[in-house]
């Protein structure tokens, strides 16, 4: 049964899975060309550290957008058929979501690892300068994170009903909502901020896209 | 022959009109250099005794808290000096061990305020003003910055560029000139993080061993140091073309442009908060009376004077400071190591929020 909904997922999400894969591969490597070039001077240190830093924040822009895109592709087909075909499998809801989160996993395994081989590729290419150390090993291992947990998201609300999507949107609005009218009473009021604070700081769950995202530093 | 005569006399008597207007030129410098002379010992009296005034009316009426050989001359609030001033005593004697006791002459004049801004303030001209509500925390961080301790000589001060103040936060300053000797755009720095002799000594500008040759000896640091830190400065009039050449590749462009630099204005190799850890290291070694062998001997290179300090060679004060900042590097940027099975721990709650979705129950 994992078998054919993998291969389903497979027909679904693979345009997006091999972009994906072509991007993460590409990217630890173009965030170190200067690295590699011959006419480059060993001293420039800083200059390598500010490029690695600037290429850095795509890392997890292209996490957030396969967990997104795939999130989509493994629930856009069930929602377009009616879930039709899953009801008609011979299989528990709860086990029918599993097979379908875990195919997902299994396809976004392509871009970790490329963004793993491409980061393992680039430092060792690369000609450090003294005191510079490589960590593809660690960029790879928030990269995979990244999008798990952006995976993990997006599928949870792909798979709820509009009326969660809409339960969600109401909750984000009526949060805005009530920071601008604090805002216009002069109350002080730091809603937005606390929130921000509370996802994106350890423990909070898109802590791991936060941070400097270095394949090379001190 | 009288002809003669005659001309002569008009000679010297032009001389010796010459000679006196110049003489009386002088003369009048020199009684307007008097003048100013004068006008600047009154005005500097008249700006002591204001100095004067000003501080007995900030102390006046005021509090005297007394913690070692702290003094905190405030008035009645509910600032927790006393607790801030027994947390701060520990860390500036530990630094300036006995010369600490000169603070006892040397008191720090605050005035607690209102924090409500709407309140009025007495306008004072010295001291520091702190609004009541300040932290037990943030006031000792204030007491051990702002030390009121006599100013180094001259030598040292340039040398430190500033006074030599306890640090707050030693372990990010540390860290902070790890990260200086790995990427500052310097041979020399990059030679004392490697540990080669004399490395850190010319990094830091100790001996003589100073200057555009000392510390970016080749081409390509040179080329970088223009392109990176004056591409604006030498990009126009006559340098530009000189600038273009640098970029082109030419070291003795880069070289004239790096020496037509004003004094002082070549970036040294290391920052001075690199060489404030070399001075607090040979204080920390040195023992409680480190700070006045420090100051002892101004004439005396600043290199001799911190070994002095520390009594110990410089070599070796520069090992032990190389060691620390070695062993200071900072963390690299990896996940925590709760990071892993918290983000599982997410994953698996947004999983389990799939699982009890409503979609399945249609129609």
């Amino acid at each position: 049964m994992f078998r054919a909904i993998l291969y389903s997922q497979w027909k679904w999400s693979r345009l997006i899975v091999v972009l994906g894969t072509v991007a993460g591969f590409a990217l630890p490597i173009v965030s170190l060309q200067g690295a590699a070039r011959a006419d480059r001077s060993p001293l420039a240190a800083q200059e390598l550290l500010r490029a690695v830093q600037s290429w850095g924040t795509l890392y997890p822009v292209l996490a957030a957008a396969l967990g997104l895109l795939v999130a989509i592709a493994t629930w856009a087909p069930d929602h377009r058929g009616r879930h039709i075909h899953a009801l008609s499998l011979p299989l528990p809801r709860w086990r029918y979501v599993l097979l379908r989160f875990g195919s997902g996993v299994v396809v976004l395994a392509g871009p970790m690892l490329a963004v793993l081989a491409g980061a393992f590729l680039a430092t060792a290419v690369a000609t450090l300068p003294p005191g510079l150390q490589g960590y593809p090993m660690a960029l790879a291992e928030r990269f995979a994170l990244a999008v798990l947990v952006a995976y993990a998201v997006f599928f949870a609300i792909s798979a709820g009903t509009a009326r969660t999507a809409g339960i969600i949107l109401g909750a984000i609005a009526t949060l805005i909502v009530v920071q601008i009218v604090a805002s216009v009473a002069n109350v002080e009021l730091d809603l937005w901020g606390k929130v921000v604070i509370v996802v994106l700081n350890w423990p909070g769950p898109l802590a791991v896209f936060t941070g400097r995202w270095m394949l090379v530093d001190v | 022959m009288c002809r003669t005569g005659f001309h002569v006399v008009l000679l010297l008597a032009v001389g010796a009109a010459v000679a006196s207007a110049q003489d009386s030129t002088l003369a009048k410098m020199r009684r307007r250099a008097d003048s100013l002379a004068r006008e600047w010992r009154q005005a500097t009296a008249f700006a002591d005794l204001a100095d004067s005034l000003e501080r007995d009316r900030a102390i006046t009426g005021g509090d005297t808290i007394a913690v070692g050989a702290l003094r905190i001359i405030t008035n009645p609030s509910p600032l927790p000096l006393r607790a801030a001033a027994a947390r701060a005593w520990p860390v500036i004697d530990s630094l300036y061990g006995s010369a600490a006791q000169e603070l006892a002459r040397r008191p720090y004049i605050i005035r607690a305020v209102d924090p409500d801004t709407t309140v009025p303030r007495p306008r004072i001209h010295v001291g520091m003003e702190l609004p009541w509500h300040m932290s037990e925390n943030s006031l000792t961080l204030l007491l051990v910055s702002n030390v009121p301790i006599g100013p180094p000589d001259q030598a040292l001060e340039a040398w430190l560029g500033g006074p030599v103040r306890p640090s707050v936060r030693a372990a990010q300053d540390r860290a902070g000139v790890y990260i200086q000797l790995v990427t500052s755009p310097s041979q020399a720095a990059r030679n004392c993080l490697s540990g080669v002799q004399g490395g850190c000594r010319i990094a830091l500008g100790l001996g003589d061993s100073t200057g555009l040759d000392a510390w970016y000896p080749g081409a390509l640091e040179r080329r970088a140091l223009v392109t990176t830190a004056f591409t604006d400065y030498f990009d126009h009039g006559a340098t530009a073309g000189t600038l273009r050449l640098c970029i082109a590749g030419s070291d003795s462009a880069c070289t004239s442009l790096l020496r037509s630099l004003p004094p002082g204005a070549l970036p040294k190799p290391l920052g001075s908060d690199a060489r404030v850890t070399l001075a607090i290291v040979a204080l920390q070694v040195g023992g409680r009376d480190a700070y006045r062998r420090l100051l002892a001997d101004p004439a005396a290179p600043v290199g001799r004077r911190l070994a002095s300090a520390a009594r110990m060679s410089e070599d070796s004060l520069l090992a032990v400071w190389r060691a620390g900042i070695i062993a200071s590097r900072p963390s690299a940027v990896v996940l925590p190591p709760f990071a892993l099975v918290i983000g599982l721990a997410w994953i698996s709650f947004f999983a389990a929020c799939g699982l009890r979705s409503s979609r399945w129950r249609v129609g």
